[in-house]
């Protein structure tokens, strides 16, 4: 075992950048190969759902405080974009920031008693805090209660995020959101609070001993983590163009969101993506093939898979792959 | 005055006093010994001095501040750092980054944060394993590891927990070089050993705890003549055997 996340390349790797540019080339062309509305409907999931585990990854992964309450920044995102959309007829794209801010807004809140529990202690609190807001949303007949609201069909347009000739344009903004996540990620590893994170991880009490303000930089995580997972709200109500509060703020879309990295490699810049790849269409297929089971066989591949993972590469397939092209030992 | 003042200083855990009203004072540049048996309460009041225990009563002053209660990372910004007993090395990061992860109190800028651990690597002679993950560092190794990340962010005064328990004659000898060229580059050191032998030819003064009551200070030569010293090492042969 060397090291598996390094300053410094250990050689030039020209094969990674191939890798890389024929990735990129094969997801920008998808949309004009695919014309098919269901896999372009499911490449967007997926690359959503990349986006909302990289996000995760940035707190539970990196800075390894791990959080099953991730709905709430996701729902938090979706309801206020669309909020702002039906009262003020502010453009969603404002409103995916506004989303994002909410739920920095709203992890802050949650951060700060959480972050005095230790271990399965901070685990337990965000479910609990997402699950109150669950239910808050649930009653709160201002934003539809359990009901949900039905986003305003407006003419389709780039400033109104609305498409409805077909979903290219959606796949492409989900394209994009992706790699933004995945740059600020990226930056976060290379710098300052990336270390800082790694080290909160590792031992929390060294990190102390060496003038880190860990409960600072906990916090910083889970604001980076939560705007994003907002931001993907919002996206997620333009999108479907309905929500509700049992599909935004379930606590099986909390597993989902922490599923991705944990199986495609938790603390990796690439697992999320790799977790995204293989979870969404396996939830797809069972969700419409062996449909009306009502999640629960979800449940059960989601906890097969992660059986699978914990026995044979803890680290996440991403340690598969790396094994694999780098030939690292 | 003195650099760091530890005044009266108590703690106990339930029933069991592990420091009682313990003084000690370390002058600017000086090395100061502590020493004295296992569970003597030497780890415990270095949990108290740099804040990660809350002491019972009593006053830490260090550098003309009263850091009692000041959390840990607080304290080594103020110039205080302290390695541990048992070490804790970032154990998933590189030898490297976790030398630069201490570096990052003082800059933001990743280059320079990789520049100054890798001159502190050479300084310490883990150059060579700087790319290693420190989980795969041997003992001796980890020790060296958690000295140089320690001096990684620019301490005045650098407390060492048992830095040279469990290595060999050369690896002690080779710590104890490294510890006298800190003390040459002006750091202030207090020397935590449970061996005596290793902290007697090096400190100014020594001071010796036996059941958190500090029972003797003076100089190295004066403290193995101590009678109350001795007979608290020789009462350790019978109350911890091996
Ligand atoms: N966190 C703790 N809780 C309870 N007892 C402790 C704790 N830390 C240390 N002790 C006790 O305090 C005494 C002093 O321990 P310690 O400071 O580790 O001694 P030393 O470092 O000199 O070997 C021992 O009897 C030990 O068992
Ligand atoms: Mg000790």
């Amino acid at each position: 075992m060397e090291e598996t996340i390094v300053t410094e390349q250990a050689r030039p790797f020209p094969i990674k950048t191939l890798i890389l540019l024929l990735l990129a080339a094969a997801l920008l062309a998808f949309p004009l190969v695919v014309s098919l509305p269901f896999p372009r409907r499911l490449m967007i999931l997926i690359l959503l759902y990349a986006m909302l585990g990289q996000a995760w990854n940035i707190l539970g992964g990196f800075a390894g405080q791990v959080s099953l309450g991730h709905a709430a920044f996701f729902g938090v995102g979706a309801y206020t974009s669309t909020m702002l959309l039906m009262q003020l007829g502010l453009t969603p794209w404002l409103g995916m920031i506004a989303g994002g801010l909410v739920a920095v807004a709203l992890s802050q809140l949650i951060g700060y008693p959480s972050f005095r529990l230790k271990g399965h202690y901070f685990v337990i609190a965000t479910i609990v805090l997402a699950e109150i807001v669950h239910i808050m949303f649930t009653n709160w007949d201002y934003v539809g209660g359990a009901v949900g609201l039905t986003l305003p069909l407006l003419p389709e347009s780039l400033i109104n995020l609305q498409f409805h000739s077909g979903n290219a344009p959606y796949y492409y903004i989900s394209l994009a959101l992706l790699a933004i996540v995945m740059g600020v990620t990226y930056l976060i590893t290379k710098t300052k609070p990336g270390y800082y994170f790694r080290s909160i991880k590792d031992d929390p009490e060294a990190a102390r001993s060496l003038g880190i303000s860990i409960t600072r930089y906990k916090m910083f995580a889970m604001a980076v983590s939560a705007f994003f997972t907002g931001v993907g709200g919002a996206f997620y109500a333009q999108f479907v163009l309905y929500i509700d509060p049992n599909s935004v703020f379930s606590f099986m879309l909390s597993v989902l969101i922490m599923l991705i990295p944990v199986l495609g490699g938790i603390g990796t810049l690439w697992g999320p993506v790799l977790g995204a790849f293989i979870l969404i269409p396996l939830s797809e297929f069972t969700r419409i093939y062996l449909g009306g089971v009502g999640g629960a066989l979800d449940l059960v591949v989601y906890g097969a898979l992660i059986m699978l993972v914990a026995i044979f590469e803890p680290r996440g397939i991403w340690a598969l792959v790396e094994r694999f092209f780098g030939g690292r030992k | 005055m003195s650099l760091l003042e530890i005044k009266n200083l108590t703690k106990s855990f339930g029933g069991l006093t592990a420091n009682q009203k313990v003084n000690i004072a370390v002058e600017e540049g000086e090395i100061v010994g502590l020493i004295g048996p296992n569970g003597a309460g030497k780890t415990t009041l270095f949990n108290c001095v740099t804040g990660h225990y809350r002491p019972d009563s009593g006053q830490v002053i260090f550098d003309g501040h009263d850091i009692t209660g000041w959390s840990p990372e607080r304290i080594c910004k103020a110039g205080l750092v302290r390695t541990f007993q048992i070490v804790k090395p970032f154990m998933s990061m590189s030898v490297l980054e976790n030398v630069m992860t201490a570096g990052f109190l003082h800059t933001n800028s990743t280059a320079v944060a990789k520049k100054n651990a890798s001159e502190l690597l050479e300084f310490t002679g883990l150059a060579d394993k700087r790319r290693m993950v420190a989980g795969n560092l041997t003992v001796a190794d980890k020790k060296r590891l958690e000295l140089t990340r320690a001096l990684a962010t620019k301490p005045k005064m650098l407390m060492f927990d048992e830095v040279m328990a469990g290595l060999t004659a050369t690896e002690t000898n080779d710590a104890i070089d490294l510890i006298l060229a800190l003390h040459r580059q002006g750091i202030t050191i207090l020397l935590v050993e449970h061996v005596m032998e290793v902290v007697m030819p090096i400190s100014k003064r020594v001071n010796v705890l036996d059941y958190g009551v500090k029972i003797a200070e003076g100089e190295p030569a004066q403290i193995a003549r101590n009678e109350r010293v001795i007979k608290a090492y020789l009462g350790e042969k019978y109350r911890a055997p091996g």
